[in-house]
């Protein structure tokens, strides 16, 4: 799985490419706890290009979660494809997160609240 | 048509890959589409995933056996394990919370699928039998 990170404002936006299963979950979850260590708070994953997520992958997001709110961080979704918007309903985490149909969504709603 | 595969996995990270690919490849051969193989791919990736991590207790030397039968009606999948004592885990799992980080492959692959089996063979393994009923009698266009 190929992970990019880029700034959108004061957001940090991972956009994830391929299949997010339990060897790719790692990579992820190293990559969110650099940028928490770096004083991240603020985190968007943007999941458009994901092909493949089981309940491995959603571990790791479970895990990325955990890991942003102990730094007392936000993470907002984005972008699901109907498949694995059907994985978080079934197991009823899209309850947990963020979830939002578009990233342009989520960090308008991310810039709202920080300005509130 | 019916097309049957058998497959055997090592019981290391790359099998979590392998395993989609070589269901999704024979999936192509069967016509199936794409909206309708997620969820037989999922349920296989998970049994898969189960049978490496707590049947063979990733131990490399022991495999997983994958077989794969595809027709007009169903798609079903057995994964046999090398391992001990797998049907007493299934048994005596609890259910999942959101905060978690494992748990939720089983309830995943008994959502998706029309029946899913537990057998203890009688040396020790555990197999997964997993059928999931097409929607349709017809090859779909992807």
């Amino acid at each position: 799985m190929k992970i990019t990170v880029k700034e959108e404002g004061a957001t940090t936006v991972i956009l994830l490419d391929g299949r997010l299963d339990l060897a790719t979950g790692t990579n992820l979850k190293d990559e969110v706890k650099k940028l928490c260590d770096k004083g991240v708070k603020r985190l968007h994953l943007n999941l458009q290009k994901v092909e493949f997520i089981n309940s491995s992958g959603l571990g790791a997001m479970v895990s990325v979660m955990k890991q942003v709110r102990l730094k007392k961080g936000r993470l907002t979704l984005s972008n699901l494809a109907t498949y694995v918007r059907e994985i978080f309903e079934i197991t009823q985490l899209s309850h947990v997160f963020e979830i939002y149909e578009t990233q342009q969504e989520a960090l308008e709603t991310s810039d709202k609240v920080t300005s509130e | 048509m019916s097309v049957t595969q058998v497959f055997e996995y090592k019981s290391n990270e790359k099998s979590y890959h392998q395993v989609v690919d070589d269901v999704n490849h024979l999936l192509d051969k069967a016509g199936v589409s794409m909206n309708e193989r997620y969820p037989f791919v999922l349920a296989v990736s998970e049994a898969l995933t189960n049978a490496i991590i707590h049947g063979n207790k990733k131990n490399p030397e022991k495999s997983v056996k994958l077989t794969v039968t595809v027709n007009e009606k169903v798609m079903s999948a057995d994964i046999l394990d090398e391992g001990q004592g797998g049907l007493d885990r299934i048994r005596q799992r609890k259910p999942s919370t959101p905060k978690d980080e494992g748990g939720r492959g089983i309830d995943l692959i008994e959502h998706y699928a029309t029946s899913v089996g537990y057998v203890q063979t009688p040396a020790g393994g555990l197999k997964v039998e997993i059928r999931i009923e097409r929607k349709t009698n017809s090859v779909v266009e992807k």
